[in-house]
């Protein structure tokens, strides 16, 4: 008698564990707006910072952004821009590993056709990270030119 | 005494009449029960039920209703085209003026609401030009109106909706943000003056680091083409002060347009959850 | 007079029951409604419906057919599942077979080890080849030369197929070693070698531009000139070697991430592994 409990309420549990995986799938009430999306990239000056070197690192990185790349308009094609992709170099490897990285970036930026190579990102620019960079291969995260990134 | 005959003949009546009333009956109870589940934002087994009515329900008694609700279910989880399909098969078979007129309006809500606004417009234009509804330009217009919000043209909204008295508030709102909105050709124009562009949005800082900018490179390419050190002058012009020059007119445009795209969001914002009115 | 009327009740007493108890959730109608579903592709309100009449109508039909939804919405463990009960004496059980066989790969991307079904027909035998040796990819044993495994398919998928094949067999990898020494020799050379021929060709010119310019300047003594350009054409240099290393590992990513996705696209959208069933004719 017990087991036919037990079959019961294993089958009841099964159909039931089943069925909410169905009621994830179905759509419910969408959170709509009218609003139109923000696709201008936000600059975050933080200076926030774990010790002097970083403190020093943030400070120049957001003095050459406030006086210079944000005055001189959108010339990168890439998103995260060269000086992003030079800053999170540094951050994943050392500074000369940086240097280099961010050598074969500008060349890359200066090949005037990327059509092919890069997978693109919401606000239409081309989306190259700098782990894939890294000379580590378990790094690399391939996505091919037709994807279309959607963070930030 | 009646006679027995009329007695049965009475009863034979009275159960065809309570058959037919009972068998509509159920029909009826599955389309209130679906009906609820609208109400209660349970979308999609709305969706289920009605589904559900329309394949049993051989008199087709019941294709505009349930086919108008399914769609207004598709709209409410945000499924546009699967509204839209469902909304014009209600249309197709509306049996009335007023059925197809409901049913022409809420597919050009869907279109207003996914921004396809050049089919509203054609909708409502199709809905203007037809004699059966010329009582309803009034609601036409309205929707208009919506459409041209939409559609980011505030000025055309305020002039449609001050056709009518009782758009006033409506009028007000789209004049406002008329007013409040940059020129974005203007920003980009007064630009070739470095940093008036940006003064004009209010950016007051970012003008002043531009003007700054170009007047050095500005001097120090002239002076090099003075000095007669072509190379270096046209490597700097080049390089530098046209760099900074055209991202002064790009950051005006910018500018302008993140204002713009601020001032019309925080509208919307308000149409959407303060204004009493009807809305797509 | 009378009898014609009782007639008329009596027929209408016969009906009455049958219209007033057009019951819309009874089994018989949910099992309509969903196999109309089912035909108009709703697979996620088709299997709902069959999920409420299962324990009432144990038909292989109504089994198979929650299989194959579950199976199309991507819920694979959950067609398995269901195929743990199938009835092994139906007719329909080969194709579930398949079906199960199919699910287990997009569960687990690892070589099948599916026994031979007696009862399969020809073209059911077919499929069930062609899926094990699709699932032959995923292992690391060659076990059958790309010859024949082509042949087992149809024309129109040689091509892509012959591409896996060889992408996990003998993959066409560049050496990041190679285009490293490639790029020290001629700038941009190593990234040419992997096929970026843009890139190759800017590092090459930027790196040339600016030696030429460090040779100019120093010709006409303006060392400190020549020496900014030099440590500028060095950089690039260095940078062209060190981008070329990486180009070369990107490819070979990129060569690994076409052929996993490029099979996974294959067996999610082949029909070979779905069976031809009439239920919808």
């Amino acid at each position: 008698m017990r087991s036919k409990h037990h079959i019961f309420f294993i089958t009841l549990l099964l159909t039931t564990s089943a069925f909410c995986q169905i009621e994830n799938l179905k759509w419910q009430k969408a959170d709509l707006s009218y609003e139109k999306p923000n696709k201008f990239r936000e600059r975050t000056y933080s200076f926030k910072s774990d010790n002097a070197g970083e403190l020093l690192k943030k400070s120049f990185v957001n003095t050459y952004w406030f006086f210079i790349s944000d005055v001189d308009g959108d010339n990168c094609a890439f998103r995260p821009s060269c000086s992003s992709f030079f800053i999170d170099a540094t951050e994943e490897t050392n500074i000369f590993q940086a240097t280099l990285m961010f050598s074969d970036r500008l060349v890359r930026d200066t090949n005037p056709i990327k059509i092919n190579n890069y997978p693109r990102d919401k606000s239409n620019h081309y989306y190259d990270p700098a782990n894939n960079y890294t000379l580590n291969s378990e790094e690399i995260n391939y996505l091919p030119p037709t994807f279309i990134v959607d963070d930030e | 005494m009646i006679s027995v005959n009329k007695i049965f003949f009475l009863i034979v009546l009275s159960s065809f009449w309570f058959i037919n009333v009972l068998a509509q009956t159920t029909f009826e109870s599955q389309f209130n029960y679906a009906e609820k589940l609208y109400d209660e934002e349970n979308y999609f087994d709305a969706v289920t039920e009605f589904k559900r009515l329309l394949y049993f329900d051989k008199s087709e008694s019941y294709d505009y209703r349930a086919n108008m609700f399914i769609g207004l279910s598709y709209k409410q989880g945000g499924k546009f085209s699967e509204a839209l399909q469902f909304l014009s098969l209600a249309r197709f078979h509306s049996e009335s003026d007023k059925e197809f007129f409901n049913s022409s309006i809420e597919i050009i809500k869907v279109n207003i609401l996914r921004r396809t606004t050049g089919r509203a417009f054609a909708l409502l234009d199709t809905l203007a030009n037809d004699n059966r509804f010329i009582n309803k330009s009034e609601e036409i217009n309205y929707w208009r109106g919506w459409a041209f919000i939409f559609s980011d043209d505030w000025q055309k909204a305020a002039s449609t909706f001050s056709k009518y008295k009782s758009d006033e508030q409506l009028v007000e709102l789209c004049d406002s943000v008329t007013n409040e909105l940059y020129n974005t050709q203007l920003a980009k124009y007064l630009s070739l003056i470095p940093g008036a562009g940006q003064f004009y949005t209010g950016e007051y800082i970012s003008g002043l680091i531009s003007i700054g900018w170009s007047v050095l490179w500005g001097y120090l390419t002239i002076e090099a083409f003075i000095e007669d050190r072509i190379l270096d002058g046209v490597l700097i012009g080049s390089m530098l002060w046209w760099r900074f020059y055209s991202g002064n007119i790009q950051n005006a445009e910018k500018f302008a347009l993140e204002k713009n795209l601020e001032i019309t969001n925080s509208a919307l914002n308000y149409l959407q959850h303060k204004f009493a009115g009807e809305k797509p | 007079m009378r009898k014609i009327l009782l007639i008329i009740f009596l027929v209408q007493l016969t009906i009455f029951p049958q219209s007033t108890s057009f019951d819309f959730h009874s089994p018989q109608k949910i099992k309509l409604f969903a196999d109309y579903l089912f035909c108009e592709k709703d697979y996620l309100r088709a299997i709902e419906e069959y999920e409420m009449i299962r324990n009432q109508f144990v038909i292989d039909t109504i089994e198979f057919k929650v299989m194959l939804g579950y199976s199309n919405l991507g819920l694979s463990k959950n067609s398995n599942k269901i195929f743990s009960d199938f009835n092994i004496e139906s007719k329909l059980y080969p194709d579930a077979y398949l079906v199960s066989m199919k699910n287990e790969l997009l569960i687990d991307s690892k070589p099948l080890h599916y026994s031979e079904f007696s009862s399969f027909t020809s073209s059911q035998f077919e499929s069930y080849v062609r899926l094990l040796n699709i699932s032959a990819l995923y292992g690391d044993e060659q076990s059958i030369t790309k010859n024949n495994f082509l042949t087992l398919y149809s024309k129109e998928d040689q091509n892509t197929l012959s591409k896996l094949y060889d992408y996990k067999f003998d993959p066409p990898y560049k050496s990041p070693a190679w285009a490293g020494i490639f790029s020290a020799i001629i700038p941009g050379s190593g990234k040419m070698y992997v096929g970026e021929w843009g890139d190759g060709i800017t590092g090459f010119l930027l790196t040339g531009l600016f030696a030429f310019l460090a040779y100019d300047n120093f010709k006409a003594d303006h060392d400190t000139r020549a020496w900014i350009f030099t440590g500028i054409g060095a950089f690039f240099y260095a940078g062209n070697i060190y981008g070329s290393i990486s180009a070369a590992q990107i490819f070979n990513a990129k060569i690994n991430f076409e052929f996993s996705n490029g099979l996974k696209l294959f067996l999610e959208n082949k029909n070979y592994f779905i069976p031809d069933y009439d239920f919808c004719k």
